[in-house]
């Protein structure tokens, strides 16, 4: 764009521009980069070799090929099982918080009285975390004599045992990753002040419901806010691992195996490191292919005050 | 620095001053901590040239009450050997096990550690834990009192690898008054399993509690079973299984689907939504749910203070297949072993020698770890010992006189077999109707014989 | 608020009953975990398992609060306490800062590369971090010498965290690119800009990466497993963690009343920072 605006400049100053453009990025970047290659970059790239090679952490790797590979993909029963625990979390868990949360933000935005005691109320499940009181409080929930069962008994609805039911308890977990959704709330609330009011203002002088303010104003908009909340959820929700590792270690039946779950199993508690990585990096390819379409369909939806995304 | 200064600077322009020069206070607090911190490794990984000064790091797993004691026989020790400075680091199970794992990773161990009978082989075997005999042998690890019934668990190979800090037989700990309010004789120490099924039904259908409570279908159960009937779930090279019919397994799994499936044991789903792997005062018997719980003899104590220290209760050896012998072995409860990162092996063995030995350190370990292995802590120990730890000693001391020997630890790729085929793929799937108990534990010979073939030289 | 001077309308008044009966309905159901939490600091040991759905103890035991903070021989919590003050007060400061600075650069200024970093940067959260972990222990504490020390867990940090990074990105983003340019004209160069037109406009933002990373690193138990061996460098996180074992007794009611303690930090940094996140409070001045 900065070309365009000026195509007067002659092609030396195109240069220089683009010379001083270049330095001051790399600038601003500089400390992530720097971070990035000296603490990040060297573990990643080990635990890339790691995955075609058979490492019990304590004696050194032996190249092993494809075999981790070939292993998961065709003889390990327990990895699809991880896998399909894991997708149910992604594509449920996922949009319904993404939902609560913008609903709760477009609800408490405006600061009304009580509002922060609210906002509190809603954002405190988010702090308790992975903690083994969250487990022991998540299990007594759901529990044969817990509330759950408790109020459905005034129903006449005979008690579940959720978290011991490889019909039910997946979806425990999934209640227990929406009851959190006090972060994506947040980053709503956020950007929700970001929008100047007097869009809203203008919109009430043409005389636009709700609706259509939320339509024509707030979501596209909020649509960057989107985005980022979109994309991190749908990582965090493929990586998702502190649930069932505090509250059902993967059972019953391996229905709440979570792919992240299984690889630390594996990696710390078989000591089979070269097949966790070999695990981790599928893992990463496939949340980098949703990334990237997301992404991709994002130019069709996502409204960037200044078009071309710089 | 410099970069932080003008951080600090641009976060006060951005309106965050209150918060940064709060966050920037309790940053200057602590700082003292983290520049001193540098120092200390220099320490630890100095060569004690200098006889005088001796450094060592020891680290545990447990609870609350184990890390307090164990921090004052630490101190105790101290103080005795002013020289010796020992630094310590506990966690619990999991974490433990975590670090351990990345310390080995980086050569960086502490001197001793704490160390589980289902890991010991894999350690041993990586030369990761160096053997303690000529420890022994110089007399700095002083093991004259302590019987080799209760030492021979930490061998590999027969090298002795780790010192047990406590003695461990399986048991079912069983409420006096509930059995005679159901009308039932104390069961004899010989019981089989047969009997436990009809005293299970009894108690079910006389008190409508359960008979026992979770993971009467554990891999403990499993070995202890072929124990039982002369063999044990590996070969002792640990390239096989260690018995070739199946039929006894069938049978008891056989046997665990109708106990639950009349409410005499908590299904699958029960004891996976509530005690399997929970802490003791969640079991079904500490709840009141159940007449009897199965658990290693150091639990007790914890269990019956949740259960209410009030309450009648005896310990039962497992009960055994019919025709079988005893299904109990002595175990050990846990390890201390020497890494062979460490530079003080000899002042390491000195403080085994002194946490396994001394009178005045077992009085504040107080048997917190299981029934110590040294006859004279033993008999120190035993006029102070309250109900349930009485009971405890009383009961090692009983099933002593009738045990199977104790088989070698398990094999490499026995972790593999156990979270990995054992309970996803057989055990599961059995319990939840999804499979018969001859196809799964035909599966499970299948899987465990191709992951143990691998030991195989 | 702005338009009490008006009488409300019995439709509005209504409007806002039927509000306020919804919202703090639904945070009550939102918030009994935790008050079951809150009230089982304060049962007696035996009573917490016993009387499961009863969120009021048949007396207040406050010993509860007495044995668990008096942590693990001698170390207290205090200990535990300040240690997890520095590490998430350093860890936030790091982040939040180095965070701001490297999205104005992803987000503002066009480079070679650009595209490939920032991938690279997402990458970075898309790999499990079990098996990263070893590598860097064995780089920090064999390359490095950085034993027992806070060093570990807080360098990575300079160069802020992708999660920040793109969040504070997707704000810059939605700030017209023109007021960049009326600023340039006005002879600010890039630091200017950043510093008196970006910083004030991502206000939003970085409050929320605050309140994040500061719980975030609260919370973290892996990092200060690994790295922190001394137990006076415990943080509360992993002292929590210490409390119990399977294999023996585990004092429930200490555990409830320090996990409920816990909170009470994180807590009050949400409080402090949330009342910036109202809509329309600080009139952020663009238009569009």
């Amino acid at each position: 764009m900065a070309t365009v605006a000026i195509p007067s400049a002659s092609k030396a100053a195109r240069k220089a521009r683009a010379l001083r453009n270049n330095l001051s990025g790399y600038v601003f970047i500089g400390p992530w980069l720097l971070a990035f290659l000296l603490f990040t970059a060297a573990p990643m790239v080990t635990s890339l070799y790691f995955a075609f090679t058979n490492y019990d952490v304590f004696t050194a790797p032996q190249w092993a090929g494809l075999s981790n590979f070939e292993t998961m993909f065709t003889k390990d029963g327990r990895y699809w099982k991880a896998v399909q625990a894991t997708i149910t979390f992604v594509f449920t868990a996922i949009p319904l918080r993404l939902i609560v949360a913008l609903g709760l933000a477009m609800l408490l935005k405006a600061g009304r009285r009580g509002d922060g005691i609210y906002r509190a109320a809603y954002y405190a499940p988010s702090i308790v975390g992975g903690s083994v009181a969250i487990a022991v409080m998540w299990r007594q929930v759901f529990g044969t004599q817990g509330i759950i069962n408790a109020i459905s008994a005034l129903f006449g609805i005979p008690a579940i045992t959720f978290l011991g039911d490889p019909n039910w308890a997946i979806w425990t977990l999934v209640a227990l990753a929406v009851w959190q959704f006090g972060s994506p709330m947040l980053i709503f609330l956020a950007g929700l002040k970001n929008i100047p009011t007097e869009f809203y203002e203008a919109a009430s002088i043409d005389g636009a419901g709700p609706i259509r303010k939320f339509v024509t104003i707030t979501l596209p908009l909020l649509s960057p806010v989107i985005l980022f909340n979109l994309i991190m959820q749908i990582i965090s929700g493929f990586m998702v691992f502190t649930q069932a590792f505090i509250v059902t270690g993967g059972a019953p039946l391996d229905t709440t195996l979570f792919y992240a779950l299984y690889i630390y199993r594996r990696a710390f508690e078989n000591f089979q490191m070269g097949y966790a990585s070999a695990l981790a990096w599928v893992l990463m390819l496939v949340i980098g292919i949703f990334a990237a379409v997301v992404f991709k369909t994002s130019s069709g939806w996502v409204f960037y005050e200044n078009k071309d995304g710089n | 620095m410099k970069t932080l200064v003008s951080r600090r600077k641009f976060l006060k322009v951005a309106g965050f001053g209150a918060g940064a020069a709060a966050l920037a206070a309790c940053g200057g607090a602590a700082a003292p901590a983290a520049t001193a911190a540098p120092a200390k490794p220099a320490a630890t990984t100095a060569p004690a040239v200098v006889n005088t000064a001796v450094n060592m790091r020891i680290a545990w797993w447990g609870s609350q009450d184990r890390h307090d004691r164990t921090i004052k026989v630490i101190e105790l020790y101290q103080k005795k050997n002013p020289n010796v400075k020992i630094a310590y680091e506990f966690a619990s199970f999991n974490d433990h096990l975590t670090k351990m794992t990345t310390q080995a990773a980086g050569n960086s161990l502490p001197d001793i550690m704490q160390q589980d009978y289902a890991w010991i082989s894999e350690w041993a075997g990586r030369g990761l834990i160096v053997p303690l005999e000529e420890y022994a042998a110089s007399g700095a690890l002083d093991l004259k009192d302590c019987a080799d019934d209760f030492t021979k668990g930490g061998k590999v190979n027969g090298k002795l690898v780790a010192l047990n800090l406590g003695s461990n037989s399986q048991t079912f700990l069983v409420d006096i008054d509930l059995f005679k309010k159901a009308g039932l004789d104390m069961p004899k120490d010989n019981w089989t399993w047969d009997d436990f099924e009809q005293i299970a039904n009894t108690i079910k259908g006389k008190a409508g509690l359960y008979g026992a409570g979770s993971s009467l279908w554990n891999e403990q159960i499993w070995k202890s079973l072929y124990l039982s009937l002369g063999g044990w779930a590996y070969s002792d090279d640990g390239t096989a299984l260690g018995y070739t019919d199946d039929k006894p397994f069938v049978d008891h799994l056989n046997r665990l689907l109708r106990l639950s499936k009349a409410g005499a044991i908590p299904s699958l789903a029960d004891d996976m939504a509530n005690y399997y792997d929970k802490s003791l005062e969640l079991q079904a018997m500490a709840t009141g749910k159940s007449a009897s719980d199965s658990m290693w003899s150091n639990q007790i104590v914890g269990s019956w203070k949740a259960y209410g220290d009030a309450k009648n209760l005896k310990m039962l050896p497992l009960p055994r297949p019919a025709g079988g012998k005893s299904s109990n072995y002595i175990k050990p409860s846990q390890f201390f072993s020497i890494t062979k990162d460490s530079k003080v092996k000899v002042e390491a063995a000195k403080f085994i020698s002194f946490f396994t030995n001394d009178l005045e350190a077992n009085d504040i370990l107080f048997a917190e770890r299981g029934v110590p292995i040294a006859a004279k802590v033993r008999d120190a120990l035993k006029p102070k010992l309250g109900k349930s730890q009485t009971e405890m000693f009383n009961y090692v001391a009983r099933v002593s006189n009738d045990v199977q020997p104790i088989r070698p630890p398990d094999p490499t790729g026995a972790n593999d077999v156990v979270k990995n085929i054992y309970v996803p793929q057989v055990i599961s799937p059995v319990l939840y109707e999804k499979m018969k108990a001859e196809d799964a534990v035909a599966l499970l010979r299948k899987e465990a014989t191709a992951i143990l073939a691998k030991n195989k030289k | 608020m702005r338009i009490a001077t008006r009488l409300p309308s019995r439709r509005k008044i209504a409007g806002s009953v039927i509000y306020h009966v919804l919202v703090a309905g639904f945070a009550l159901v939102m918030l009994y975990p935790l008050l079951w939490m809150f009230a089982s600091s304060f049962k007696p040991s035996d009573e917490v398992f016993r009387t499961v759905t009863s969120l009021i103890p048949s007396r207040i035991d406050l010993d509860n609060f007495a044995r668990g903070w008096k942590g693990f021989g001698g170390t207290t919590f205090t200990t535990f306490y300040v240690n997890s003050l520095f590490y998430a007060g350093m860890a936030t400061l790091l982040s939040v800062g180095a965070s701001s600075i490297v999205a104005y650069g992803f987000s503002r200024i066009k480079f070679v590369g650009r595209g490939f970093w920032f991938a690279c940067m997402l990458m970075t959260l898309m790999l499990p971090a079990q098996v990263t972990i070893i590598p860097q222990y064995v780089a920090f504490v064999n390359l490095l010498e950085l034993r027992n020390s806070f060093l570990p867990l807080l360098l990575p940090r300079i160069g802020g965290q992708a999660f920040f990074i793109f969040m504070i990105m997707q704000f810059i983003r939605g700030i017209p690119k023109e007021l960049d340019e009326a600023a340039e004209i006005d002879g600010c160069g890039r630091f200017g800009i950043f510093f008196r037109i970006i910083l004030p406009l991502i206000q939003p933002a970085l409050i929320t990466a605050a309140i994040f990373s500061f719980y975030w690193t609260w919370e973290d138990f892996l990092g200060p497993l690994i790295y922190l061996n001394a137990p006076e460098q415990y943080t509360v996180s992993l002292a929590l963690r210490a409390f119990s074992d399977p294999s023996a007794g585990t004092d429930w009611g200490a555990i409830f009343a320090m996990s409920s303690v816990s909170l009470i930090p994180v807590f009050l940094i949400f409080i402090f920072f949330q009342r910036y996140l109202v809509q329309g409070i600080s009139t952020t001045g663009i238009k569009g």
